[in-house]
């Protein structure tokens, strides 16, 4: 039925340089409906839909992956460096060095490379374990200096700066809010008792994790309060969760909608527009999936 | 309760957002500080500074990130800014493409010159570092064409450890993405970094403003936000003609309503939830 009423005049059928096209229409509508049609129960739309995503998604990755992974920083670049002048230099890790050098580095890497996959061949060998050596170990370097000079040293730098409670010089002050100027959440007051908030919570949250000792009544309280802020955070985050979840599904719907545009009416502009043929796509996948069974789903 | 199907939810769900979205009604959004400060530091970047545009997303979050992404590419290139364009999601590089040969034209500009195309790059977070140390070692060619990086006359002031790059954008939408921007070229080179994120890695960086990151636009509703700082000057979208960001920045209004009515109804279901827990305590 979504198919039916797709077909208008003005809107080509299939064209490779756009994606406005009856065909692209049709497959939005159907991928979207079949992925849908999982929360009534899984189906074989559902299945169809599934496996030509992973197909393609796994087919364009691979590609993407030989083009930038292997034809690009391996094919391509030892072209150049073997086509280079004389006296000139390829640049590697930012040093200028010899092609020479350059090639026979890429060499290195894709030797490297080959002896990662031998693992396919020998599942046990040794050859394997020299580059996933070098991928962990430069790997975890990499990410411990970064991610300890972001997420330890500079958080630590910011709530420990001036106590944590610095406010921006652009922050207002309380008597010009109450003059009408600006939002609450702009004021020095709002940032200040929003640092305090902040320095309290983080610290109790600390706590909260020290099992060094034995903690007394005191400390349990502050742990409490630690859990509390612990759960205010993991609420907040279940709500962004929820707003991106939400934004997906209304894009989907706009998207699905987008095909009730008069050019995509079967018999001119006011008839058999999509809506009606979503419905009627939706009730007889409805009753389809009534009539199915496991076994006819495990079977597809 | 415990029979309770939960089809019924998604059906409720469905109707919410179906019924909501045939109202069309735009709703005005005031910026977030965040967002301020996401549009005051493009719009404070000096005339013909160069910025690197990153696309760390792929279709599964381009509902959140695309306007966003398209907004940013328009600020950039009306104000005269120049834009080195790498992607460290597979999936990106046809955003990349498909956004500036449709805005670029707009604003008179020119591939090499003002922005360029250097594509995905597969590593990840040593990816990123690699572009951080030596955007020449990084790529050798852009994604265009495969042209020589050295011949791109845009890239000739750019020095190795992110010299000439005046900011870098991330459109996050997970991982790898900004926080992996920071820990490796925010924290490293102190280039002030800006991002756009999805809604669940919003809450993450909260942490990191304003010290580490210098403004976001968080989810669809900084999205929103952004999008009417950019447009405020942009004349009034037409009917029947092309999409315009306008149109994109009234797309965006619409679906604030449906949020939040979609977010209204599952407050009520977790309302209810707890209710009937409470009062079939006793009875269990």
């Amino acid at each position: 039925m979504n198919m039916l009423a797709l077909q208008a005049a003005e809107v080509p059928f299939f064209d490779w340089t756009s994606t406005n096209t009856h065909l692209s229409g049709w497959l939005i509508c159907f991928f979207t409906l079949a992925i849908f049609s999982f929360l009534y129960k899984d189906n074989p739309f559902y299945k169809i839909a599934e496996h030509v995503f992973v197909g393609v998604g796994t087919a364009y990755f691979a590609l993407q992956y030989y083009n930038e992974g292997i034809r690009g920083p391996i094919v391509e670049h030892i072209d150049r460096a073997t086509n280079l002048a004389p006296n000139e230099f390829v640049t590697l890790g930012g040093v200028d060095v010899d092609p020479t050098v350059a090639i026979g580095v890429r060499l290195v890497a894709a030797v490297l490379g080959l002896m990662l996959l031998s693992r396919v061949i020998k599942p046990s060998g040794w050859a394997p374990r020299w580059p996933l050596a070098l991928m962990v170990g430069i790997y975890a370097a990499i990410k411990m200096t970064g991610e300890t000079q972001s997420k330890l040293v500079q958080q630590i730098q910011g709530v420990v700066k001036d106590g944590g409670l610095t406010v921006p010089d652009s922050a207002l002050a309380w008597s010009d809010f109450m003059a009408g100027s600006g939002s609450i959440t702009q004021t020095a007051a709002y940032l200040t008792v929003g640092k305090i908030v902040l320095v309290i919570g983080l610290l109790a949250t600390l706590i909260h994790f020290m099992f060094t000792f034995k903690r007394g009544a005191g400390l349990n309280a502050v742990s409490r309060v630690g859990i509390v802020t612990l759960m205010l955070t993991f609420g907040a985050m279940f709500g962004f969760t929820v707003l991106g979840r939400i934004a997906l599904l209304i894009e989907r719907v706009e998207n699905v909608f987008t095909f009730a545009d008069p050019n995509y009416a079967v018999l001119g502009e006011s008839a058999y527009l999509t809506p009606p043929a979503l419905i009627t796509a939706v009730i007889i996948l409805v009753l389809v999936l009534r009539k199915m069974t496991g076994k006819d789903v495990e079977a597809t | 309760m415990k029979d309770f199907d939960r089809r019924w939810i998604f059906l409720a769900m469905g109707i919410v957002v179906v019924s909501l979205f045939t109202l069309e009604k735009p709703t005005e959004m005031p910026p977030s500080e965040y967002v301020q400060s996401y549009y005051d530091t493009i719009e404070a970047l000096p005339e013909g500074s160069i910025v690197m545009l990153s696309a760390d997303f792929d279709p599964a979050s381009a509902a959140e990130l695309l306007p966003t992404y398209q907004a940013t590419i328009h600020h950039l290139l009306r104000r005269n800014i120049r834009v080195i364009n790498v992607a460290t999601w597979p999936a990106a590089p046809p955003y990349t493409r498909a956004g500036f040969d449709e805005i670029a034209p707009l604003y008179g500009k020119a591939y090499g010159t003002d922005w360029v195309e250097l594509g995905f790059i597969p590593g990840d977070d040593v990816a990123m570092g690699s572009i951080g140390q030596s955007l020449r070692s990084a790529y050798a060619t852009d994604d265009r064409d495969s042209t020589p990086i050295a011949e791109l006359p845009l890239l000739d002031g750019i020095q190795d450890r992110m010299e000439g790059i005046e900011v870098l954008i991330s459109m996050s939408a997970g991982y790898p993405g900004i926080l992996e921007w920071i820990a490796q070229v925010g924290g490293r080179y102190e280039v002030p970094i800006l991002t756009a994120t999805t809604a669940v890695q919003t809450p993450d960086l909260f942490a990191y403003y304003p010290t580490q990151l210098s403004g976001f636009a968080g989810a669809a509703t900084g999205a929103t936000q952004y999008l009417q700082l950019v447009t405020v000057d942009m004349p009034v979208a037409v009917e029947g003609e092309p999409e315009t960001l306008v149109d994109v920045k009234v797309n965006n209004q619409e679906r604030m309503l449906i949020q939040a009515g979609a977010h209204m109804l599952i407050l009520l279901l977790i309302l209810v939830g707890n209710l009937l827990y409470f009062f079939t305590k006793g009875s269990r």
